[in-house]
């Protein structure tokens, strides 16, 4: 129906603009605080396609707005209640903090989420709403046939052919049915009985490990979320320990009141499992959280664990210095730097076998491992006089050379002319062949690698400088011999 | 901050029999201020750099381990402000290298890139004073990133020296980068290549410049390093006949180690190579 129409049945017909986008925004928002009940958290993916092909009505008509939002809440209900009157719970529990946000919302709880799908949106009773274990067969029977997430074209032969209720397809012979329509309708069938399985694909990976906290009463005060957070580390330090691993990475999520969600994450360069160790971390990080209006519930997962190295857990002793003697706390103070000042900030350098200067140190994180006693001795022994400090890139110089070859008489550097009294070279250092070049290609055959020849030379003010000429002299237009000069680096 | 020099407190030939007690009374203070310091955590209480001419004018012959120490790269010779800090560094990296020959621990750099390029120490170099596997590279953005790096990493008991490269130094920085120093006993180094007021409060501070190497005698090749080197605060320490006593030193890259340039009366060293012959040599 378009809007003139609509407008000429009910003239008082309240209208807005429709923004996918940010019902979309919207859904998100209500799927991430959905994360208090389960990680298992999907948005429902017929509703979210539909409305962006910006199709006007799925087999769900006539209820408002088609977004859904599928929960696995498999191992989570024990958390209300013990068996059914548990799941019970968290169903009204989920149905009532909704409503109290000001959203119409239906929701049903069964064993396939085909059959949940159906329930929330064509279950004619409240009391339907909950379909109690293996009882989806009776419960979808008097259904009818949208509730089966098919397309339209068959919903619409298959209401031609007077099958109406999902009941009216249980007697049908399935071979038949499937060469008439194809597999949808037995497939869609199959996964709301629970024959076949759907498995539901979450929309952030879900921690292996996890904690919760619930409030009674919601807190703010930054003093109680440390508090929360130190005893959610305990409690997952304790899980870490039966599993024998160590986090990588932990995450804390703070539900505030008004629904929304506020997420903060640490990392460590190898697995720890040290609960005031990570409680330093998480106390840089603490700051950056907020409140709000009050947080009522708080979870910490570890979404990236590894094996524990099999050091023993150091023993409660309260007399201990906080840092025992002997032990090496670079590898703890590492992970407070690279908190702070971002991972690739904190680095280990580690040698290269390479005759270019700009590829013989290589930064890696602090994990690795670090080089070799002496392998850096190694590297540097083979080659000759290098800089104390080389130049990311080498800055181009203007050289008076007099004779090809030779080393420069003067060279201008950024404005300061200096004149070379001292000079040694030239070192000859050649393209390495045998590595595709940063774009990829190699170079042609019969074409002369990239050659560079380095100089050291030292100015009359004692200034010492690294320099290579890039390349062989090449004749000008104007018949003058030309290299481009280079400065490299700046020697001790 | 003025150096107070030795004639200052010249005894008048009147007193000569009292002239005794301020000294050892000095010596006695100068004890109890660093009693704490010293000897903190089983650590040595400091290196000496191996050249008697210098280590006569440091506290008990050495550089103190638990106190900041200021590196700063000094103009040229000529008064040209020097265009880049090598010698500095090179200081630095040997100051590094002897502190680190006595521990065993972790090697935390810290440096802020300034200026318009940035040239990162090399770690092939570096390893003539040390072994850059021990290295820890943190590069920060803020003074106030660095310091916090630096006092963080003056705390950990892994660590053998904390050397951080920036321009200014905060004086309250500074302060608190002493404190941390000598409370753990771990070396703090704070090298500044480009020199800018203010300056911190440290143990000693030197200044370095690149000065020109000896060649060859008939070769206009480059020498062994030499640098200018200057200590202008040193705190603790015997003041020097000199208001700031200087000196030409020279790296043996063969041997590792640092050993002062004999000069002669008028300033230049014993084995200067005229500027003549050497313009002669290359020309």
């Amino acid at each position: 129906m378009r809007l003139a129409d609509a407008r000429a049945l009910l003239p008082d017909l309240v209208t807005t603009a429709g923004e996918p986008q940010a019902d979309h925004r919207l859904i998100e928002t209500i799927a991430n605080w959905c994360d208090r009940y389960t990680p298992w958290v999907a948005i429902d993916p017929l509703g979210g396609a539909l409305a962006e092909e910006g199709m006007e009505a799925c087999s769900a008509g006539g209820f408002g707005g088609d977004a859904g939002l599928l929960l696995d809440v498999t191992g989570c209900t024990h958390l209300f209640g013990t068996g059914e009157a548990g799941e019970r719970a968290l169903l009204a529990d989920l149905t009532q903090r909704l409503s109290r946000h000001d959203f119409s919302c239906r929701a049903a709880m069964a064993d396939t989420a085909g059959a949940a799908w159906a329930l929330a949106r064509f279950a004619e009773r409240q009391a339907d709403l909950f379909c109690s274990r293996h009882n989806q067969r009776a419960a979808l029977a008097a259904l009818p046939v949208e509730g089966l997430r098919l397309d339209a074209s068959i919903l619409e032969t298959f209401l031609k052919l007077g099958l109406r209720r999902i009941g009216d397809l249980y007697p049908m012979p399935r071979a038949p049915l499937a060469r008439r329509f194809g597999d949808q309708p037995l497939a869609r069938l199959d996964q709301a009985l629970g024959t076949l399985a759907e498995p539901i694909e979450p929309r952030r990976p879900p921690p292996a490990f996890r904690t919760r906290l619930a409030f009674a009463e919601p807190i703010g005060r930054p003093e109680d979320i440390a508090a929360a957070t130190s005893r959610l580390l305990a409690a997952l330090c304790r899980q870490f320990e039966q599993a024998s691993v160590g986090a990588r990475k932990l995450e804390i999520a703070l539900y505030r009141v008004d629904g929304s969600v506020d997420r903060t994450s640490i990392g460590t360069s190898r697995p720890n499992r040290d609960n005031p160790k990570l409680m330093k971390l998480f106390e840089e990080k603490l700051g950056e959280l907020d409140a709000g209006f009050g947080v009522e519930l708080m979870i910490l997962g570890a979404p990236e664990v590894e094996a524990w190295n099999g050091t023993q857990d150091a023993l409660p002793d309260q007399n201990a210095p906080a840092v025992p003697a002997g032990v090496d706390g670079t590898i703890d103070l590492a992970d407070r730097l690279a908190l702070r000042l971002g991972a690739e900030n904190v680095v280990r350098l580690l040698p290269r076998d390479s005759h270019l200067p700009e590829r013989v140190q290589v930064a890696a994180s602090v994990g690795t491992k670090p080089a070799a006693t002496g392998a850096w001795a190694r590297v540097a022994g083979l080659k000759g006089a290098r800089p104390t400090r080389l130049l990311q890139r080498p800055e181009p110089v203007d050289v008076m050379a007099p004779v090809p070859d030779d080393p420069p008489r003067h060279f201008s550097w950024r404005q300061h002319k200096h004149r070379i009294v001292r000079a040694e070279g030239p070192e000859r250092i050649a393209d390495e062949w045998w590595r595709p070049r940063p774009d990829g290609s190699r170079p042609p055959a019969g074409e002369m690698p990239l050659v560079r020849d380095y100089y050291r030379v030292e100015d009359d003010d004692g200034g010492r400088f690294w320099l290579f000429r890039d390349g062989a002299y090449k004749v000008a237009a104007n018949g003058q011999p030309t290299a481009r000069w280079f400065l490299h680096g700046f020697c001790a | 901050m003025p150096v107070i020099s030795p004639h200052a407190f010249a005894p008048s030939a009147a007193n000569d029999l009292a002239a005794g007690v301020p000294l050892g009374l000095r010596e006695k203070v100068r004890r109890l201020e660093r009693a704490h310091s010293a000897q903190r955590g089983g650590r040595v209480a400091g290196v000496p750099l191996g050249m008697p001419t210098i280590d006569a004018l440091l506290p008990e012959g050495r550089l103190l381990a638990g106190a900041l120490h200021e590196i700063e790269a000094g103009p040229a010779p000529s008064g040209r402000i020097a265009s880049h800090d090598g010698a500095a560094l090179g200081f630095a990296g040997h100051i590094v290298g002897l502190f680190a020959q006595q521990t065993s621990g972790t090697i935390l750099w810290c440096r802020r890139p300034t200026g318009t390029f940035d040239a990162p120490p090399y770690a092939p170099t570096l390893s003539a004073w040390f072994d850059p596997a021990r290295l820890l590279m943190v590069t920060a953005q803020r003074d106030a990133d660095l310091f916090w790096a630096m006092e963080e990493g003056l705390r950990c008991p892994g660590i053998a020296v904390v050397l951080g490269e920036t321009r200014a130094a905060d004086p309250t920085a500074g302060r608190r980068l002493s404190l941390a120093a000598e409370k753990s006993g771990i070396p703090a180094l704070l090298l500044r290549t480009q020199p800018a007021p203010p300056q911190s409060v440290c143990a000693t501070r030197w200044r370095i410049a690149s000065a020109p190497s000896h060649s060859t005698p008939g070769l206009s090749d480059v020498g062994a390093a030499r640098w200018h080197l200057e200590l202008r605060r040193n705190r603790f320490g015997t003041p020097s006949a000199a208001e700031i006593p200087s000196w030409l030193v020279e790296w043996n890259d063969e041997t590792h180690c640092l050993s002062v340039v004999p000069q002669t009366l008028d300033g230049s060293s014993s084995a200067y190579w005229p500027e003549s012959d050497a313009a002669r040599l290359v020309g």
